[in-house]
């Protein structure tokens, strides 16, 4: 995925640690010329930025006043669904809609799949699109699909890695059914294992999630002659225009995109989806506006997941706790044809050397997207679940291991002293050596993990600031609030450039027709948008002051501020007129103000620590979290209200994937068997221990993104603390209750440690 | 939570697909008892679309639908009442959640004809023009909520909690709200929200309100005591 790409490119190399590979350079971005430098305000001159603010949308979305795409109803609007393959490996011979087609109320049916195109006639995994069918009625669009006739001719297929990876494996994938494994490696291993006074060796495993957004992918598309509009559930207004432009070979100008309000995407929604393109050739097919939504078992099957890992290691540490080596050998699957690439070890510790061979495996399961933080949930759990192990070895205080191999401290390095404040607040000292001794079924345990995120903002970004005469000001911007609080943010460092309130600007966002902006991925939408709207804002305000100059008898209008309502010598409050005399000065035009990148208002560089404090059954084998500690910066921090709230959300994300969340698939039909939300296990109300979030704010530094951070180290801290607790180490993802008893068996039967 | 008449007999939507079938295209449906026992007659309804009047928020409403379609569908895609939405359609969410006489229900996996003859409430039953409902206002104060596509349901389903147990400790919050779901994770500032809309005591529409009234009765929750009022937010 490109926010993949885009994202290890944002790492901050400064950081890296000199042992591993350092990422490909980022171009320096082009410098544009500025009429002026936009800066952010002293900390001490802000009047909203860094406080908590409500989100400007909640009331809307509280009352269901929102119109979601889900929500909207176009005149004349027809339904659509899909007919979807039930074969995991198929070609399709023949297609007969004819039946469909004929059932009153029908309006257009296509087939996606046929045998005349070599590269439509195979379907690659369950729940792959066949065949489309829009009417006047989601019930009759039902009915439609059932009477499409497929001829299939059903071919081998792969369900498991194992499957995939033994050498008698049926050839499922024309280039094979993995990829050539990739080395990558640094330092001398082999010096570093002769010197090794522990060595731990183990295979680690991570499930597959699946993003689960509660409105399923799709959109609605209208046609106006050879203009397309589509309200579409993305999380990419823009990009979603480019793909849906290329799949139809029609110019983007004849697109736009419009997303008001979405129901969450956490990396799924990040182009344009073959949802909307099948939805537009029915809209044209019918000549009416249609609607198409995925269900939810489609939702699971087809529109992405979190890939699997494997990872067999070897680590070693010499007497004082240095690590030496890591050696590891990885493997996964992002489904068909996608890569699982997640680095070992994860790039918080410093390695002396290390090596890791990576091999994605192929098997006939719909296709990994981005995925809330790509690769660091996985890297993190199986780096941090062998950093303890190494620490147990030495009969050494985990938390003294990690710190005695971080790299040195810097502003985007501070685990050191949030590890000292999360041990502070958890009660780190109280913490038992591995396996708890009290008498009785429940055992208590202790855990911890580092995260780390790039997060900077993308100098492509645009935007575009009016002053009205009659002094209202719109912000537009073309990116998406996918929850994370966008449109408040956009609001918030407007009001904050006017010195208004927040009320009184407007968030103009959520449409093509508004300048670029980045997709909501890679945690890049914060330090973007506030970047560019600060420096938009800037610019209709300099516009606005070379007006009002005159009238105050200013000879230099930079001199002037515009601060709580007024706009004003700077050296003299008293003087000056307030916001609306001053934009009556603009005339009959409202100013219009673009603007283009500007350096030095978004950072790159988080860091991040989780204390996980668990409770485990070892006769049920059940793993209650009772507490997570999280401290966790993201440079200056713009809205502390919805900034803790990402901190929550991305902890129970990580609760999921450390206790409940799998997507099963038959290994002998390749079906999933749970594409539903009673048997894939997110967390509930009951499921969330006390959360403490302390965020660090870092008022001088610029905006960095923070969607992404606060996922990556849960499962890995629960891990941990559940090993503290029951003396056995899980090392697989989720820790089930069977997970839990089998390491128990292993552990009476020779041990896990 | 209050009941979701998940075990409630009669009618279902789940019983009702059962009977139907994966072909059943054209199946007709027997009539619910007490609709049946209502028109005075028992008869087979469907498989094309049959007169239903809904009594939605106060406003009765006459359509006609398929007797397949559900009760969320019916006001989702006949009246526009968009609300609460359609998420896993199988009654493990909550974000359909809708009051039906007092009760919270999964909308999904209830019969838009089941519904006739009810009090149905939605989300959109809450707001009084611009004046949000208290426990609207604290989901927004307290940011419970996020992309907001579950937050409806969780509203109304925290309004049911606190009609029938104007004052739950944590534990019953909890208990009241596993039915509902949430992806973006906020379940801390949802329990926050519905505690505090307790503790503040601004529940003067709760109580106002002749559904109010008649769930406490039903819950055999007395009167509030006196005082409490001048702690209004």
């Amino acid at each position: 995925m490109p926010a993949v790409a885009k994202q290890q490119q944002q790492q901050p190399p400064a950081q890296t640690p000199p042992a591993q590979p350092q990422p490909p350079a980022q171009a320096a971005p082009p410098q544009f010329p500025a009429a002026t430098t936009a800066r952010w305000p002293a900390p001490a001159d802000r009047a909203h930025i860094g406080k908590s603010i409500k989100r400007l949308d909640g009331p809307d979305k509280a009352t269901g006043r929102a119109k979601y795409t889900y929500d909207i109803i176009r005149p004349g609007m027809l339904y659509a669904r899909l007919l979807d393959s039930p074969h995991p490996s198929a070609r399709v011979r023949s297609i007969d809609l004819s039946a469909a087609e004929k059932l009153p109320g029908v309006r257009a049916a296509i087939a996606l799949k046929g045998p005349d195109n070599p590269a439509t006639s195979k379907v690659m995994y369950q729940g792959e699109e066949v065949a489309a069918v829009a009417a006047i009625s989601e019930e009759v669009a039902q009915d439609a699909i059932r009477l499409i006739k497929v001829d299939y001719e059903v071919l081998p297929h792969l369900a498991t890695v194992e499957q995939s990876m033994r050498p008698e494996a049926p050839l499922v994938f024309e280039k094979g059914n993995t990829r050539e494994p990739t080395l990558q490696q640094d330092g001398d291993l082999e010096a570093g294992f002769k010197a090794a006074a522990h060595i731990v060796e183990g295979l680690y495993s991570t499930q597959v999630q699946t993003h689960t957004s509660l409105e399923t992918h799709g959109g609605i598309c209208e046609w106006n002659g050879e203009n397309l509009t589509a309200w579409v559930s993305t999380q990419a207004v823009h990009a979603t225009r480019e793909g849906t432009a290329r799949a139809l070979n029609i110019p983007q100008t004849n697109v736009r995109v419009i997303t008001d309000y979405m129901g969450g995407g956490f990396g799924s929604k990040l182009g344009g989806d073959v949802q909307v393109v099948i939805c537009a050739r029915l809209a044209k097919l019918a000549n009416a506006p249609v609607k198409l939504l995925l269900d939810r078992k489609e939702e699971h099957l087809v529109t992405g997941n979190r890939p699997s890992a494997f990872a067999k290691i070897r680590a070693a540490v010499d007497a004082n706790g240095k690590l030496l080596a890591i050696d590891a050998e990885t493997w996964g699957t992002g489904g068909a044809g996608q890569g699982s690439n997640f680095p070992v070890p994860y790039q918080v510790y410093v390695f002396s050397s290390r090596r890791q061979r990576h091999k994605d495996v192929y098997i006939n399961a719909g296709p990994q997207r981005a995925f809330r933080a790509p690769g660091h949930p996985q890297s993190c759990f199986v780096t941090e679940i062998v950093m303890d192990e190494l620490a147990d070895r030495l009969r050494l205080d985990p938390l003294e291991l990690r710190l005695r191999n971080l790299p040195p401290e810097a502003e985007n390095a501070q685990w050191e002293r949030y590890f000292k404040m999360g041990a502070e607040q958890i009660g780190w000292s109280k913490r038992h050596p591995t396996g708890d001794s009290v008498t009785g079924p429940i055992k208590r345990g202790m855990g911890c993990a580092a995260n780390r995120w790039g997060g900077s903002g993308t100098n492509r970004s645009r935007a575009a600031c009016q002053i009205h005469p009659d002094g209202g000001v719109v912000m537009q911007v073309g990116t998406q609030d996918i929850g994370t609080g966008t449109r408040t943010l956009v609001a918030i460092v407007t009001a904050e450039t006017m010195g208004l309130p927040i009320e009184s600007v407007r968030a103009a966002i959520g449409d093509t027709n508004y300048p670029w902006a980045p997709g909501s991925g890679g945690s890049v939408t914060a330090p973007s948008v506030t970047s560019i709207v600060r420096v938009a804002g800037d610019a209709a305000l300099q516009q606005l002051f070379a007006k009002v100059a005159p009238a105050l008898k200013v000879a230099d209008p930079s001199t002037l501020v515009a601060r709580d309502g007024r706009v004003h010598v700077a050296s003299d409050p008293k003087t000056g007129m307030t916001w609306k005399e001053a934009c009556k000065l603009i005339g009959t035009d409202p100013i219009d103000a673009p603007a283009t990148w500007q350096t030095g208002l978004s950072a790159t560089g988080t860091s991040g620590v989780q204390f996980a404090d668990v409770e485990v059954d070892i006769e049920t084998g059940v793993t209650r979290v009772k507490r997570i500690v999280c401290v966790q910066d993201c440079g200056m921090i713009v809205d502390k209200l919805t900034a803790e709230s990402q901190c929550y959300g991305g902890i129970i994300m990580g609760l999921g994937f450390a206790l409940f969340e799998n997507r099963i698939l038959d290994r002998n039909t390749a079906q999933m068997v749970n594409p539903n939300m009673e048997w894939y296990l997110v967390p509930g109300m009951s499921d969330i221990p006390q959360i403490d979030v302390t965020l660090v704010d870092q008022p001088t530094r610029g905006v960095i993104g923070l969607g992404e951070p606060p996922v990556i180290s849960t499962a890995a801290a629960v891990g941990n603390a559940v090993a503290n607790a029951i003396g056995a180490r899980v090392r697989t993802l989720p820790l089930t209750p069977a997970a839990v008893l089998s390491a128990l068996e292993r552990e009476r039967a020779g041990g896990t440690l | 939570m209050p009941s979701k008449r998940k075990d409630e007999p009669g009618f279902s939507r789940r019983t009702f697909l059962k009977t139907v079938g994966a072909g059943g295209v054209a199946v007709g449906v027997i009539v619910p008892a007490d609709v049946a026992e209502a028109q005075g007659t028992a008869r087979a309804l469907g498989p094309g679309p049959v007169p239903v009047q809904l009594n939605v928020n106060g406003r009765a409403h006459k359509l006609e639908v398929e007797p397949r379609v559900t009760l969320l569908d019916a006001l989702r895609t006949r009246l526009d009442i968009t609300g609460v939405k359609r998420v896993c359609d199988r009654g493990a969410c909550g974000a359909c959640t809708m009051m039906m006489d007092g009760k919270t229900i999964y909308s999904c996996s209830t019969l838009a004809i089941e519904a006739q003859g009810k009090t149905i409430r939605t989300v959109e039953s809450l707001t009084q023009g611009t004046v949000l409902h208290p426990v609207q206002q604290a989901f927004c104060d307290r940011d419970g909520l996020m992309c907001g596509f579950c937050t409806p349901g969780f509203v109304m389903a925290t309004v049911a909690l606190l009609e029938q147990n104007p004052k739950p400790t944590a534990e019953q919050a909890r208990k009241a709200l596993d039915g509902n779901i949430c992806r973006c994770g906020t379940y801390v500032r949802v329990l926050e929200a519905a505690l505090n809309t307790s503790a503040r005591g601004p529940r003067a529409a709760l109580e106002g309100s002749a559904e109010g009234a008649a769930a406490r009765e039903r819950a055999g929750v007395g009167p509030r005591e006196q005082g409490k009022d001048a702690r209004r937010g």
